[in-house]
């Protein structure tokens, strides 16, 4: 993407194919909104992308951004239905990769089974901006048998993750710092509504809490949840299931994976009863296949996330905003 | 004309017979009057003459207790009350503790002999106290120490407890945990799997004795907490303890039956004598004698070539080695990084898997606390672990002001500052807050703190790095008590730990302070480690440090040496020790090097990187351990043949790249590498004379776990000798990060930066 004002450039990347390639009803209009009907309880929800690099094994960009939503619309017990798009891009970024990306979007779209109805575009001078940014808002309609809050959360809940840990901010780290692991790790990054609204219609509101684990990963997300609620909560090392390659270049670099980023991965918050039946229907689902019990929620140690160790020890798992700094001496 | 005067003294005067002892010389100088414990340390009422009362406090002086420490005293004029007789007062309620807590004694010469005694009524009992020994600290659970106030209040003493308790002129006069086997505490000795063995005492310990020779792990409950014993010459027994207690090679303590044994099989000074048959009774770190052969000391110390010994520090101990004969195993009890048990429960629980019998016994424990690990260079001691015997006093500085304190300490060897009242008292160290374990005792032993001196802390001090759990935890608290928060840089804590041991805080002149360290964080965000400070007027200032370089993978950094080399080593070296990493390790690390911008002057990691250098250790399994066996390495160099490794290198920054060059050259040429471990650190000690004496410092002042490597310490304070310059080191406390929350008082209270 060359020079120009704003304004020109835009128009002529959008009529280049944006609307073509995005094509449906609504957006065809080209109004200055999109006229949509929903009824009852709705979710509405929105997210900003800025990862860098903007293309990694297993995805890119573009697709991180419509899954990104859709998963949080999910997360409320929603089907993602319309989605805003909206791109601040930087001069210089080639326009092979704003297509590829634009691809990506469209394949992502129609996956999820959701259609973008309204968009912008601004272009920002070099050094103003990091290539591309996306942000995108969507909303969709609560299904009827869902109640998910945090509020539902019941002593004795166990905890269920629905894959592996860790894959999609490994996927990311190893690009950007030009790590070569022996083979190569891929991103998670999937739209998680059609597995979603598939427990909902089965288990409806035995599921009491779903949560997605991306930035700051499982360890931030469940710690923030003790908090907030005032619960604790029990995990076992021993089952968080974790592809063996990106387990061993997680021991490689020092880190964490229970503080590394995810992107196609959900947690819930199920009753007790029903976990057993729910994990059964979950590892069906190809979002599943890994899908495994990790936690419960506990009466003891209340807003504390404690982990039993591989080797057995108990060890509390805290919030850590940022690097993980060394603290062994 | 005879008068009522008053005395008071302060300091570590309750429950070490200070009261019993006042009335004897009461009695002695036919003084009639009363004495009782208050707020403040014994209360003393006299009747008499203006000359005999003065004369009665210079004897009180001179003769006090040996366990007491008496920290000031003041005689006046009090309005007259007539006595008949001297009385000794039970303490009433307090309104304002301002007293120390009393730690632990171990168990003194006349109890010894008394339960050795067959015709002795406490023969083979094993909680035989008197008031110059015995558990205090451990079972305290209100202020003043009076029996009511501890956990011994459970068993009500027997009339013949009762006539020494009542005795002026017995031993046990007003000793509050008096006790024996008709009124006393009850041993029980069961299997792992819970089935009773015995609870005959007349047996008990016969029976241990013999497990214990027949391979055996015992879980023993010691009045400190739980400790895991067995026989140290049956490599077997230890190797399955070790197992078992996932420590695959830390060093393990051995408990010997007497000092003349261990004079015969160890190198001894007076110093260290002195130490292990103190009332604190520590563990004690020592050199064996070429001589010693029997003990499977490669099982016990895996690597190394000292040692840590103790003698008995309880009655049930004393009996036990007695029996036994033989040096055992004694570790304490708990799972690697956990901290030590001390409620049955609690061992069942979590040590079945580990020991095959339990010796249990009814006494309830609210301070658990592990054993004092000291060890000496030279006449100096260092202090490695303060725990039991030397905990929680910290009897030689005071913050008297309308602030009341507590300071959260560091991370990985935590310990709490609490400054209620003008005494402070320091916490045994508690170990890593990441364990959960470990934390719940913490916040448990902030809570009995706090209900100990009725008193909730106006100001809360932390680390600056706000990733430890004692930082997180100190946010929460200084939230819910709506108290001031301060935080606090980890270096220049160490620094004012010790300013603050030896009064420094006056000084006219300057003092450079070394504070040399594994990590830290510090004010620009690097990690710190190897610093250089000074103070001057109440301001801490950093003159400089060691040259920054890469620190990488977090925490995996500080387990694995190999990778402070790699980090340390030019990178036109390099290719030397890529037999070190596997292809794919090799790749990544010096991809991650090219990329890193996280910065370390760490002391620490610079011994690590040695440590490897010299083919010494490339993976850790325990804090420390490279150190350790680095400063081992270099006490295999007998000669006297030091070298420099920065001879004629001017430099601002201390350049580490330049001394590990220096150090790979040396060993190319094949210098020995005890003699290349020697004079490295030997060079360490130039750095730090080099740099006082080019600013023209007088006074040095070093603190951070460097320092509890003797040789440096030993090597510097000659040194430093030789040249006019003063040296100081942590004395009282460790100069590891146990330190940090008795600087973090000191940071707080003195520095006006
Ligand atoms: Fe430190
Ligand atoms: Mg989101
Ligand atoms: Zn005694
Ligand atoms: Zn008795």
């Amino acid at each position: 993407l060359g020079h120009g004002s704003g304004g020109v450039l835009t128009n002529k990347l959008l009529d280049s194919g944006v609307f073509d390639l995005l094509s449906n009803e609504i957006l065809d209009e080209r109004h200055d909104g999109a006229f949509i009907e929903l009824n009852g309880k709705t979710a509405f929800s929105t997210d900003s992308f800025l990862v860098s690099p903007i293309f990694f094994p297993g995805g890119n960009i573009g697709e991180l951004a419509i899954n990104g939503t859709i998963n949080d619309l999910a997360m409320c017990g929603a089907t993602p239905k319309y989605l805003s798009l909206s791109f601040i891009i930087e001069e210089g970024l080639p326009v092979k990769e704003f297509w590829d990306i634009l691809v990506a979007i469209k394949f992502a779209c129609e996956k999820a089974g959701v259609q973008v109805v309204t968009g912008d575009t601004k272009v920002v001078e070099k050094g103003k901006g990091d290539k591309i940014f996306i942000n995108t808002s969507g909303v969709g309609p609560i299904h009827p048998r869902a109640n998910i809050s945090a509020k539902n959360i019941a002593i004795g809940d166990k905890i269920i993750i629905s894959g592996n840990i860790a894959s999609h901010g490994m996927a990311i780290m190893s690009v950007r710092e030009g790590l070569e692991f022996d083979s190569e790790i891929e991103s998670d990054t999937t739209n998680l509504n059609h597995s979603i609204i598939k427990l909902i219609e089965e288990f409806g509101e035995s599921i009491h809490l779903l949560t997605d684990p991306t930035r700051g990963g499982v360890a931030t997300v469940l710690k923030e949840i003790a908090q907030s609620s005032e619960i604790g909560i029990d995990l076992s090392q021993r089952d968080f299931p974790i592809d063996e390659q990106v387990a061993s270049a997680c021991e490689l670099l020092g880190l964490d994976p229970l503080y590394v980023a995810n992107e196609g991965l959900f947690i819930a918050f199920v009753s007790a009863s029903k976990a057993d039946a729910l994990l059964a229907v979950l590892q069906q689902d190809e979002n599943g296949k890994n899908a495994r019990i990790i936690g419960r929620v506990v009466e003891e140690h209340p807003k504390q996330v404690i982990m039993e160790s591989n080797i057995g020890g108990k060890r509390v798992i805290s919030m850590l905003p940022g690097e993980q700094l060394p603290r062994i001496c | 004309m005879t008068k009522t005067f008053q005395i008071t003294i302060s300091g570590q005067v309750q429950g070490v017979g200070f009261r019993p002892f006042v009335y004897g010389l009461a009695n002695e100088f036919q003084l009639k009057g009363s004495i009782c414990n208050n707020q403040d340390g014994v209360l003393i009422h006299i009747n008499s003459s203006k000359a005999k009362a003065t004369a009665f406090l210079a004897a009180i002086l001179i003769k006090a207790p040996k366990i007491s420490i008496i920290q000031s005293h003041f005689i006046s004029e009090t309005t007259f009350k007539n006595h008949d007789d001297f009385k000794i007062i039970p303490s009433g309620t307090n309104h304002q503790i301002n007293t120390p807590l009393t730690p632990d004694f171990a168990i003194c010469e006349s109890c010894k002999s008394e339960i050795r005694d067959v015709n002795n009524r406490r023969f083979g009992y094993a909680f035989t106290t008197c008031t110059n020994c015995g558990p205090r600290y451990a079972v305290t659970t209100k202020f003043p120490f009076e029996r009511s106030n501890t956990t011994v209040s459970a068993f009500a003493m027997c009339n013949n407890c009762k006539t020494e308790y009542a005795n002026p002129y017995d031993r046990r006069f007003h000793s509050q945990t008096n006790s024996c086997e008709g009124c006393g505490i009850k041993l029980k000795l069961s299997a792992a799997d819970g089935k009773l063995i015995t609870t005959d005492s007349s047996e008990i310990i016969k029976k241990v004795s013999e497990l214990i020779l027949l391979g055996n792990i015992i879980a023993l409950k010691n009045t400190n907490g739980y400790m895991l014993c067995c026989d140290a010459n049956n490599k077997e027994a230890i190797e399955r303890l070790r197992k078992k207690k996932q420590r695959p090679t830390k060093p393990f303590a051995l408990l010997y039956p007497s000092i003349e044994k261990i004079k015969t099989e160890f190198e001894i000074n007076k110093f260290e004598e002195q130490a292990l048959t103190s009332s604190v009774g520590p563990i004690v770190v020592l050199n064996p004698k070429e001589s010693l052969q029997d003990l499977e000391k490669e099982s016990i110390a895996p690597g190394l070539n000292q040692l840590g010994i103790m003698l008995p520090s309880s009655a049930l101990l004393s009996l036990l080695i007695d029996e036994v004969k033989i040096p055992l195993i004694a570790t304490s009890g708990n799972m690697h990084g956990s901290p030590i048990i001390s409620m049955e429960t609690d061992s069942i629980e979590k040590l079945s898997k580990v020991a095959d019998y339990f010796l249990h016994h009814d006494l309830v424990i609210s301070f658990p606390q592990d054993d004092s690990v000291v060890r000496f260079a030279g006449e100096q001691q260092i202090i490695l672990r303060r725990s039991r015997g030397l905990a929680p006093n910290y009897l030689k500085a005071s913050f008297s002001s309308n602030e009341r304190m507590i300071a959260m300490g560091a991370h990985l060897k935590s310990t709490l500052g609490f400054a209620p009242n003008t005494n402070t008292y320091i916490s045994p160290y508690f170990g890593n807050l990441d364990t959960y374990d470990v934390l719940t005792r913490y916040q448990e032993s902030i809570a009995k703190y706090i209900a100990l001196f009725q008193t909730q802390p106006d100001v809360v001090l932390i680390d600056s790095h706000p990733q430890y759990q004692s930082s997180i935890l100190g946010l929460e608290l200084a939230a819910k008590w709506n108290a001031k928060l301060i935080s606090i840089q980890h270096h220049k804590a160490h620094f004012t730990s010790v300013l603050g041991e030896h009064g420094l805080f006056e000084s006219k002149e300057k003092i450079l302070g070394i504070i040399w360290d594994g990590t830290g964080l510090g004010d620009d965000n690097a990690i710190w480690g190897g610093e250089f400070f000074t103070y001057e007027n109440k301001k801490i200032e950093r003159l400089t440090h060691f040259e920054y370089v890469d620190w990488m993978a977090a925490d995996k950094m500080a387990k694995e040496p190999r990778l402070s080399l790699i980090s340390i080593l030019p990178k036109s070296e390099r290719e030397l020790i890529k037999p070190k990493f596997s292809e794919t390790e090799w790749k990544i690390y010096n991809k991650m090097l090219e990329n890193n911008n996280l910065k370390t002057s760490s002391v620490g990691r610079l011994f690590d990187a040695v440590a490897s250098l010299l083919d010494i250790i490339d993976k850790a399994t325990y804090e420390g351990e490279a150190a350790m066996l680095l400063e081992n390495m270099a006490k295999n160099y007998k000669g006297n043949d030091f070298i420099d490794f920065l001879v004629d290198v001017d430099f601002e920054y201390v350049p580490v790249k330049t001394l590990i060059s220096s150090i790979q050259k040396a060993k190319s040429e094949g210098i020995s590498t005890s003699r290349i471990a020697n004079s490295f650190i030997y060079t360490l000690a130039l750095i730090i004379l080099k740099i006082a004496k080019q600013n023209a410092y007088k006074t040095i002042a070093c603190s951070g776990g460097v320092f509890q490597n003797s040789i440096l310490v030993e090597k510097l304070s000659q040194l430093s000798q030789k040249q006019g310059i003063k040296s100081k080191f942590n004395r009282i406390l460790s100069s590891n990060d146990e330190n940090i929350s008795f600087g973090q008082l000191c940071y707080y209270h003195h520095i006006k930066n």
